[in-house]
């Protein structure tokens, strides 16, 4: 598979701060990749690198095999999606789907065939007259969308487009923006602050913190392998529990720390007394009766949605369970709690590394 | 006190301190069509007996004031052209970058706004005097004008800029569009509201500017009304009501486009007439 944009040793620099380190970035052609981390890890200054509207310092930026590094955003064939959709508010629905026709010169009767086919597609048919602010949040972000598949680019850039929704329309949009992206076979990059959109929409997940690349790769590589224990943390939800621990004298066991040391066996050798930071996913917790299982602790807290059953453990630090189905359990009690051994992930105590399996 | 009964105190209030605002206004209008011995009639009369309505064309005529109030319009469209076209590109310059230089212009022009006309006029003459512009008397007042209300246009049209979103201006040039082009197209027209207003208080301004003119333009024949005015006055005028109906004709209009605009200029201050 040909790469459709390329990154090589990019970075990215607001006078003295460093906001894109060394960025390596390979994204195939008719791929969906999620750029993901926290506010403020870079994540839209890569996408907006991308679109031109921001320069980057130094590295090269290929879009279709082309240096792109000083090309102007009108000249690099990609549409954008904003946050805040950013539709002309003095021009009709129509006029802002085939604006950049317009500019392209285009004759007015393809550019009206245009976006009645696209407005099919998108279902926006019958508002095609109306104005940005005649629109409700999902028919608006509807219109950016396509404004952006009207010009058939080389790639789509989404910044965010769904944080302005409400929870129901957004489960929605993600649905009907991959079916899109599928049926258009065309490359997208998505920005998000929101692990779940990541997880759930892309191929290729990018994480990234203080503007470096943590981790990327497929959505259940990066939650089954974690490169560190912030790529742990970040995907999943709820939280990966982290749990201090020193390697067993042994070499195949490690001693956990919550509060009162528990010995627990393992699959894989470990430095005996080398300390650990141990990675478990509540999700990969079971219950067991009191006195059976893995470990053994009080519960502090029992929150139930009804399908899914969410445990605190009274231990420092926390431990949370979750599990579908119901518990009988009550703040107080005592519960054993049981897991695989092979769902253990261990990272290094210092660098918060994930050691070799 | 009940909400009722304080609403209708400070709507009493309200009613009472803009009649004695709006008072001059109605004492001109009526003196104007006053006849003379009425004028000086004591106790006077609130409402003129016998309505001179001639007096408007008699003053017109003898006056010559057809051309004080073309005078006056040169200036003003002059002055207003100059400040819009100037004004617009400093002021989204202003509103679009942000770092120290920007600051310091901006305190700059703030700065601009305190000194008055009477101080700066010394200093501006002589410098026209020695370029030879006060060859050109109009020319030199709309520059000096310009230069005086300019600040005034740019603080008003750079928050207009920024109300529009800066977003929308990337939207522009990611669809295709260059940095002149998204101004021309997407910006101006969203900011055209704002800018069509502070150019209207502009021209009102300087339609009705006096100590430029005054001291710059000796000959009488480019002079504006606002001159032609004080040259009707002397130390023993009597004639106040051919005085007053100059005044009125001079100042109709104005008082028309803002009572016909006034919706628009108040919103177009408060709210950058965007969203």
């Amino acid at each position: 598979m040909t790469a459709q944009i390329e990154l090589t040793n990019v970075n990215k620099y607001y006078g003295a701060y460093h906001a894109l380190k060394d960025i390596e970035l390979s994204i195939r052609k008719g791929s969906f990749t999620a750029l993901v981390g926290p506010s403020g890890c870079g994540k839209s200054t890569l996408l907006r690198s991308l679109a031109g509207l921001e320069s980057i310092s130094s590295g090269t930026l290929k879009i279709a095999s082309e240096v792109m590094n000083a090309v102007p955003p009108r000249k690099r064939d990609v549409a954008m999606v904003f946050q805040s959709y950013a539709l002309y508010p003095h021009m009709t629905v129509e006029e802002n789907l085939t604006y950049s026709l317009r500019i392209k010169g285009v004759a007015k009767a393809e550019r009206k065939k245009a976006a009645n086919e696209v407005a099919a597609v998108t279902g926006l048919t019958h508002l095609l007259g109306r104005y940005p602010r005649e629109l409700s949040g999902g028919q608006r972000q509807r219109v950016a969308m396509s404004r952006a598949i009207i010009r058939h680019p080389k790639a789509f850039l989404f910044d965010e487009p769904l944080s302005n929704l409400d929870a129901a329309l957004r489960v929605h949009m993600r649905k009907e923006i991959r079916a899109l992206h599928d049926r258009l076979g065309a490359t997208s990059v998505y920005v998000t602050h929101d692990q779940v959109e990541a997880m759930t929409m892309a191929d290729h997940v990018v994480i990234m913190r203080d503007g470096v690349i943590e981790q990327q790769g497929s959505p259940l590589q990066l939650y089954d392998r974690p490169a560190n224990k912030f790529v742990a943390g970040f995907i999943g939800s709820p939280a990966m529990n982290f749990l201090p621990a020193v390697g067993g004298q042994d070499g195949r066991s490690i001693i956990l720390d919550l509060g009162i040391k528990q010995t627990i066996a393992l699959d894989r050798a470990v430095q005996p007394g080398r300390p650990l930071i141990v990675g478990l996913r509540p999700e990969h917790i079971e219950l067991a009766e009191a006195g059976e299982g893995v470990l053994s602790a009080p519960v502090a807290l029992v929150e139930s949605t009804g399908a899914t059953c969410f445990l605190t453990m009274q231990t420092t630090p926390e431990l949370s369970v979750v599990f579908n189905g119901r518990s009988e359990a009550r703040a107080g009690d005592r519960v054993g709690l049981n897991f695989a051994s092979a769902s253990i992930h261990l990272f290094d105590a210092d660098t918060e590394r994930r050691l070799p399996d | 006190m009940s909400h009722q009964t304080r609403d209708r105190l400070l709507l009493a209030i309200a009613i009472i301190l803009a009649g004695i605002y709006l008072f001059p206004l109605y004492w001109m209008y009526i003196t104007t069509i006053k006849s003379g011995s009425e004028m000086f009639a004591t106790p006077p009369t609130f409402w003129p007996t016998d309505p001179q309505w001639q007096i408007f064309g008699n003053v017109w005529q003898s006056r010559n004031m057809g051309r004080y109030v073309w005078n006056s319009l040169v200036i003003a469209c002059g002055a207003v052209s100059v400040i819009t076209v100037l004004g617009v590109g400093c002021a989204y310059v202003l509103a679009r970058y942000r770092n120290i230089w920007v600051d310091i212009g901006l305190f700059l022009i703030l700065m601009l706004q305190v000194l008055p006309a009477s101080l700066m006029v010394t200093p501006i003459f002589v410098g026209f005097s020695q370029i030879g512009l006060l060859n050109y008397p109009r020319l030199a007042v709309i520059l000096a004008i310009a230069a005086k209300s300019m600040p005034f246009f740019v603080v008003l049209v750079r928050a207009t800029f920024m109300s529009v979103p800066q977003e929308l201006e990337e939207a522009a040039l990611v669809d295709g569009n260059s940095r002149v082009g998204a101004f021309f197209n997407i910006v101006l027209p969203l900011a055209r509201n704002g800018i069509l207003v502070s150019a209207i208080l502009i021209f009102m301004q300087a339609f009705g500017e006096f100590v430029y003119s005054k001291s710059m333009i000796q000959a009488v024949e480019l002079q504006p009304a606002s001159v032609g005015l004080n040259s009707f006055m002397g130390p023993n005028t009597n004639e106040w009501n051919n005085i007053m109906a100059y005044a009125a004709i001079y100042v109709t209009p104005i008082l028309a486009i803002f009572v016909l605009l006034q919706r628009r200029i108040v919103s177009g201050l408060t709210s950058g007439a965007l969203k």
